[in-house]
């Protein structure tokens, strides 16, 4: 790096949630009058970082110099008074409220106690010009714009703020092509006029043509930084991974696929989150769900369980349409679909209800006669279900909350599993959870898929996709980026895939051999 | 199998505190009033207090269910004011009137209760508002029906005797009446499938929906089974008065709400038991007795209630949170 001191230091920052190690000893450099990328993987730790330098969370340990003084930021507007100042990825606009509104939220120009609305408009025409966006009309409200040009608001009132720094976090995922390149261009010229911009990306063309620093980051710490185009793609991608996993996963036996798919997704598209989705699902099948996070997997795994409206497309069951409304449908006989979902604390549990209850909530028209339950087969199948998960509780009429989290999740599939599903939707299951019931739900479902069930899984974690999954649908944008089938998948196509990278191809050539 | 018998009652295995505070409170509401009047203790007055206690029992019963399901049912006052009304409105419509008298007043609570159901589970408007508004639009339609005075049309004699009448010497029929519809509702919510769908929604709509449990039928059922209690309750009324009156079911909507809360039943929905609404009946009651015995009036016992429904919120909606 040059030798002008830098504007902004973080030394030995660390910060964990509950038992999660979130940063572990992260440090980072940025200097004025540059562009500084930020690489990782799902969960490396730089959201974390970010939220740390804008004041929204505060670190375990370690120090930030800010002109070489020790600053420490009690809240994001600490943050905003030094300079620092943060594009987040999720919008933070108020819809009902006018764009000038927007950009002046946070200290409005007043006149006798009261806003100055000419002082506001000019303020943020100002702002909107400095942002490239001058065709938005300070006077609309934000909730008539598209995103991309909300997005663009968002900028802009970044910048009312006068920042010295400027983070972006995935500042660009909503753009349009067109404005992609109004706003390099106006980061160009932030940088030329002396501002550090700290820029978040998984899109890799976009870091080259804009960065002159890189740090990556994997597992809550700093792998390495380098100038800008020192390293190759390859090498990067190698950095982000690292690690190695371990040989937990059960073996995937050889299997020729035949007959009609279980499961067939033709066309399948919903809102802009969803685009042209179409795969198939065989019996005895694991079809892993990769990409980065949000790209649309779990609108997916919804959608094909009945929960979104204004679904296009068709689902096939055995090779018949069907439609499929409700999660009542889903599960019905003839579909036979089970969505082990996202969250189990909130879609997944009742957690103040008993293991009990919750174990037979999923087939409560299975254990009744006459809208009565039959007690006696309740408890047979509860029995089977918590000896073939052997999930343990104190007590099965004890809350189900006062379990671990392991065997929360056990909960959650096993009052799926009692249905007997032919088909078995996950989201993500091993989410915060330990080791040994990971390793247990990889046997289990390997298992299920022996007796012949048709899963579709989705995880964060490549190396479950790697150990698990006999195919991977890579998802970017809504859309299935690749396919990839048996030895094909590994972490640097996998990666590769899902950073959308142009040289997927060499570097698979690379990776398989 | 043996285990299959294992599971006890939910109102054993789960001495809800609530309960037993509601329960230690009817004593200490006895034992106070004793010090007053001996009279307190009587067999007679007891019997008395829970002949009255049985029309509020069979509203709170309504009202239980929909709380469960982590809603609210403000319609009861014209829902109850309906089925009396209808009900002595059928009566004069000859012998086949008179026959179809009780149900028919029961029907048109029921159809009160299923347009609240459409509005919350279907149309998804809070169930603070749309039952407001059916509320309203009861009276209205019943304002417009009697001119505005109490009807003439008295209760049938079925009416009659089921509210005043005793089967078994001593014990009044509508206190059997209310045991009977207590009893249904403690099996419906312990052992159908519908009563545990009622407590997942109560807990975790989304989760229950993801489930796939057909969410909003069941709001819609207990909304139709909250508002069809209410208009029996409101037969039951007219039967014990000989006739319908206007806002009769005016005195049953905070205390069928109070009844339900002091019980333990949680106002967020998912957690309570049905002996807790007993006990939170017979304790509204006997609060009302006592407190009118002692020539308390009407605003004094009003804010009484109040006070003690916003304490037992206190104690209660402060529960520590599942993990």
């Amino acid at each position: 790096m040059e030798s002008a001191a830098p504007l902004f230091r973080m030394e030995g920052i660390s910060k964990r949630y509950g038992g999660v190690r979130a940063l572990e000893k992260a440090d980072l450099s940025v200097r004025a009058g540059a562009i500084h990328a930020i690489l990782g993987e799902n969960g490396a730790g730089k959201s974390t970082l970010i939220k740390i330098m804008a004041g929204v969370v505060a670190p375990d340990e370690g120090q930030m110099m800010l002109d070489g003084r020790a600053v420490d930021f009690a809240s994001p507007a600490a943050a905003n008074d030094a300079g620092i100042v943060c594009v987040f990825q999720e919008l933070s606009l108020i819809p009902e409220l006018s764009v000038a509104d927007n950009i002046i939220i946070s200290n409005p120009p007043t006149r006798f106690g009261m806003i100055d609305r000419k002082a506001q408009r000019r303020l943020a025409e100002e702002a909107l010009a400095r942002a490239g966006a001058a065709d938005i009309h300070p006077l609309s409200l934000v909730k008539d714009l598209p995103l991309s040009r909300r997005q663009m608001v968002e900028i802009a009132k970044a910048l009312a703020r006068k920042p010295r720094i400027l983070i972006l976090d995935e500042a660009t995922s909503a753009l349009t092509a067109a404005d992609v390149s109004k706003v390099f261009a106006v980061l160009k010229r932030l940088r030329a006029e002396g501002l550090a911009l700290l820029y978040i990306s998984h899109r890799m063309n976009e870091i080259a043509e804009l960065a002159d620093d890189c740090t990556v980051f994997r597992n809550g710490s700093k792998v390495a930084s380098y100038p800008a185009g020192s390293k190759s793609d390859e090498e990067v991608i190698e950095m982000m991974i690292g690690r190695e996993y371990h040989s937990v996963y059960p073996p995937k036996p050889e299997r020729a696929l035949q007959g009609v798919p279980v499961l067939e997704a033709r066309n399948l598209s919903w809102t802009d989150r969803l685009q042209d989705i179409s795969f198939s699902l065989h019996a005895g099948e694991i079809l892993g769900l990769g990409g980065l996070d949000g790209q649309g997997q779990r609108d997916l795994l919804l959608a094909l369980f009945g929960v979104l409206r204004g679904l296009r497309g068709t689902v096939h069951v055995d090779g018949k349409p069907v439609g499929i409304g409700s999660p009542a449908q889903a599960r019905a006989q003839g579909i036979g679909m089970a969505l082990i979902p996202e969250d189990r604390k909130t879609e997944g549990l009742m957690l103040p209800m008993t293991v009990r209850d919750n174990l037979s909530f999923a087939s409560l028209d299975r254990l009744t006669r006459g809208g009565i339950i039959d007690s006696a087969k309740e408890q047979d199948f509860i029995d089977r279900m918590m000896t073939l998960l052997a999930i343990k509780a104190g007590s099965i009429d004890a809350p189900v909350g006062a379990l671990s989290g392991g065997n929360q999740q056990k909960v959650v599939i096993a009052k799926w599993l009692m249905r007997q599903p032919r088909t078995i939707l996950l989201n993500d299951p091993t989410r915060g959870i330990d080791v040994g019931t990971k390793q247990e739900i990889y046997q289990l479902l390997r298992r299920l898929a022996d007796e012949g069930a048709a899963i579709l899984f989705y995880s964060t974690d490549y190396a479950e996709l790697i150990g698990c999954c006999d195919r991977v649908l890579v998802l970017y944008d809504g859309a299935v980026k690749r396919e990839l089938v048996g030895a094909e998948i590994t972490e640097h196509a996998l990666i590769a895939s899902a950073l959308n990278i142009r040289s997927v191809e060499s570097m698979h050539e690379g990776a398989a051999s | 199998m043996t285990r299959a018998t294992g599971r006890k009652p939910g109102f054993i295995h789960r001495f809800d505190p609530a309960v037993l505070t509601a329960f230690g409170c009817i004593i200490l509401l006895l034992v106070l009033g004793s010090l007053y009047s001996r009279n307190f203790l009587s067999p007679d007055y007891l019997l008395q207090q829970l002949k009255v206690a049985s029309f509020l029992g069979v509203i709170a019963t309504g009202m239980m269910l929909v709380i469960l399901l982590g809603q609210i049912d403000l319609s009861v006052p014209w829902a109850v004011a309906t089925g009396a009304m209808m009900a002595c409105a059928a009566a004069a419509y000859g012998p086949f009137g008179v026959a179809l008298a009780i149900p028919f007043g029961i029907l048109c609570g029921v159809a009160i209760g299923v347009v609240n159901g459409i509005g919350v589970a279907y149309l998804r408007i809070p169930s603070m508002i749309v039952t407001l508004a059916t509320n309203a639009v009861a009276q209205g339609v019943m304002v417009v029906y009697t001119g505005g005075f109490s009807p003439q049309d008295s209760a049938t004699a079925a009416m009659r005797y089921l509210a005043t009448g005793g089967l078994i010497p001593g014990i009044p029929n509508v206190v059997f009446i209310w045991a009977l519809i207590g009893g249904a509702m403690v099996f419906v919510l312990g052992r159908t499938g519908f009563g545990r769908a009622v407590y997942g929604i109560g807990n975790r709509e989304r989760a229950a929906y993801l489930s796939g449990i057909n969410t909003r039928r069941i709001v819609m059922i207990a909304f139709a089974v909250s508002g069809g209690l209410s208009a029996f309750g409101g037969v039951l009324l007219a039967g014990y008065a000989s006739k319908a009156a206007q806002s009769m079911g005016d005195a049953y909507l905070l205390p069928a709400i109070a009844a339900v809360v002091l019980g333990g039943t949680s106002i967020l929905g998912g957690r309570g038991t049905y002996l807790g609404t007993v006990a939170g009946v017979i304790l509204i009651t006997l609060l009302q007795s006592i407190l009118s015995v002692m020539q308390m009036p009407e605003a004094g016992r009003q804010i009484i209630y109040g006070l003690m429904i916003v304490l037992m919120l206190l104690l209660y909606g402060r529960a520590p949170a599942s993990r």
